[in-house]
């Protein structure tokens, strides 16, 4: 059986890990947020979203967790009336990008929180750890 | 010496325990995953039988004495969510609070009894 301490941490850093990639996915969707095409009717871009999956390492029997997968969002673009604008079919409708900026900041909040509740769980492994070293030292 | 017998088995368990509360928080996303805890220390202890000694290779064992601290039950949550995920952030870190406290707690009575059996052996 292995220390399961050590895979405490492991299983820390793979949650560190994947909120981490979480984070930059939203980012990419704000800076892209008004991000249109380029010709008459093109696509806009289309909101990423990321799913988790629990995977079992064998080795320390550990349920870490790891990214399934970055998918573009079904959800259907906004269109505005923008007559003139490069990306602007022969009606004058420009679709925009399918991203809010509001659900964006929310999913940001609750990133930042689990990134935060696995730094804690790695935390107090490594003070578990440095208790037992503590043993060892003459008092 | 029983007491440090049983310090580094509350130990043991404990670790394991906080290795099933950081696969939850890490996990706190993930649709479907339910969350896990070990199975309480006070069974754990019970079902610990001595281990019956394998003097030729070919005797039998009764399993490893230490296993049922590794067993891992369902756990009543506080929350579901839509996607079947029922792990709540603050109940974990309430649980790894309170691994971290009985740690301490160990810890400090191991070598407060260390100390004792030094003092003994110097006079």
């Amino acid at each position: 059986m292995s220390d399961p301490l050590q895979a405490t941490l492991k299983i820390g850093a793979s949650g560190l890990q994947a909120q981490s990639l979480r984070l930059r996915v939203i980012a990419e969707n704000m800076a892209n947020a008004q991000s249109t095409g380029r010709t008459p009717g093109s696509d806009p871009y289309t909101r990423k979203v990321m799913s988790f999956e629990s995977e079992v390492d064998e080795a320390a029997s550990a349920n870490l967790v790891r990214v399934a997968g970055i998918e573009r969002h079904r959800a259907p673009y906004r269109v505005e009336h923008m007559p003139g604008h490069p990306a602007a079919d022969a009606q004058g409708f420009v679709r925009l990008p399918n991203v809010d900026l509001v659900v964006e900041a929310a999913d940001m909040r609750e990133a930042n929180r689990s990134y935060e509740a696995n730094l804690q769980a790695i935390k107090q492994a490594r003070e578990m750890i440095s208790m037992t070293l503590d043993m060892l030292r003459s008092s | 010496m029983q007491i440090f017998d049983i310090v580094s088995r509350h130990n043991n368990w404990l670790a394991v325990r906080q290795t099933a509360v950081a696969g939850n928080i890490a996990n706190a996303n993930t649709p479907g995953f339910r969350a896990q805890d070990v199975q309480p220390f006070e069974m754990a202890v019970e079902q610990a039988r001595l281990a019956m000694a394998a003097t030729q290779p070919g005797h039998l064992s009764s399993g490893p004495p230490d296993a049922p601290a590794m067993e891992v039950r369902r756990e009543n949550p506080w929350e579901i969510t839509h996607s079947g995920n029922n792990v709540s952030l603050e109940q974990e870190l309430l649980k790894a609070g309170e691994v971290n406290r009985a740690f301490r707690l160990n810890t400090s009575v191991a070598k407060a009894f260390h100390r004792m059996i030094l003092t003994g052996s110097r006079v």
